[in-house]
């Protein structure tokens, strides 16, 4: 490519930037960093075989996320982007505990409704009433127990849920990430 | 010393040195575990990264490179990008359902406190307030990571 800039990689590498250099779509000569920190960590061999092994419409955003991780390792050698996705699918669970005790509170308010509606029933039922069975007012009873508690155990509800496996909820990845020391905080 | 190499050393077909810098954390037994790592980082990437860092804390930069290197390996165009992408959506679903919930928690105080009668002042009680929703990732865009960038333009069909 005679009088045409080299692309960052072959500046870097110190060759000639050819026609179909397969680094020049993706590494242009003004942002010489770009290419200097993927190279560092993943080896300019490397990524070139990585991106001959993809459809050339993905190629764009492979490079991005190759940036985004050789950066997130440069900035955190140890853990690199797995720090992130510990600390992230730490927010997912929270937030899973969260949501599980406020739908065991909206549980909680649409029994005690269900009740209040059951006792403006009975007051306005006939005269010959039908006798409930002893099993039907030991449900009553545990029920009344239950919603008894004017104050919501958030404390118990969340420990219960932390006796769960929490394993099901969040396979979307293949295996736990190994655990990080607090570089992202 | 052939019987006492490590994957590395068995896989690049070399000597391996007492003092080899791969053989605590690539055991003979694991072959599959470096050739993923050389694959996607290289050897000499590798044991560089490693060089520099403390021996204590090269057991678990290992790991995470091993981790990221399957990650890369499955989903070649996205790589960990693609799960923390993932994760994102997760806690952007999650904090929708979240508010849901605790609207309607809120809807619920409302109706069963316009039920009871006023309680007098020296009865009132303090309600345990509801958790706040910890979802402060702003970190990702301080640290200058355009995550967002990452996002918005790709397919909807991100993970193979």
């Amino acid at each position: 490519m005679v009088g045409a800039t080299p692309c960052a990689s072959c500046k870097l590498l110190r060759r000639r930037c050819a026609k179909d250099c397969i680094f020049a779509p993706y590494f242009p000569p003004d942002d010489p960093h770009k290419f200097a920190i993927v190279h560092k960590i993943f080896g300019a061999s490397n990524v070139s075989k990585m991106l001959q092994e993809i459809p050339v419409q993905q190629r764009g955003d492979a490079v991005s996320s190759l940036v985004f991780e050789a950066n997130a390792r440069s900035r955190d050698p140890v853990y690199g982007c797995v720090g992130a996705i510990s600390y992230l699918q730490n927010q997912v669970s929270q937030l899973q505990m969260q949501l599980a005790v406020a739908q065991a509170e909206i549980l909680c308010f649409q029994m005690q409704q269900q009740q209040q509606q059951q006792q403006q029933d009975h007051h306005h039922q006939q005269p010959n009433n039908i006798p409930i069975t002893t099993q039907q007012m030991m449900n009553q009873d545990e029920k009344s127990l239950l919603l008894s508690t004017s104050n919501f155990d958030y404390n118990l509800l969340q420990q219960q849920y932390l006796n769960f496996s929490s394993t099901t909820s969040n396979n979307i990845v293949m295996q736990d990430p190994p655990k990080r020391e607090s570089l992202w905080t | 010393m052939n019987s006492g190499r490590c994957a590395a050393c068995k896989y690049l077909r070399r000597r391996c040195p007492r003092d080899c810098i791969f053989s605590p954390y690539f055991p003979p037994t694991n072959p599959h575990r470096f050739s993923c790592v050389h694959r996607i980082f290289g050897a000499s990437n590798v044991g560089k990264m490693l060089q520099q860092l403390p021996v204590e804390l090269r057991g678990e930069a290992a790991e995470t490179l091993y981790y990221e290197a399957q990650c890369r390996m499955e989903n070649p165009v996205y790589g960990c990008v693609g799960i923390i992408t993932q994760l994102h959506q997760q806690i952007n679903e999650a904090e929708r359902e979240l508010a849901r919930a605790q609207a309607q928690i809120a809807f619920h105080r409302h109706a069963s406190n316009a039920h009871r009668p006023l309680p007098q002042q020296d009865q009132l009680e303090v309600e345990p307030s509801a958790p706040e929703a910890v979802t402060d990732s702003s970190w990702l865009d301080q640290n200058e990571f355009d995550v967002s960038a990452l996002m918005s333009p790709l397919d909807p069909a991100w993970f193979l």
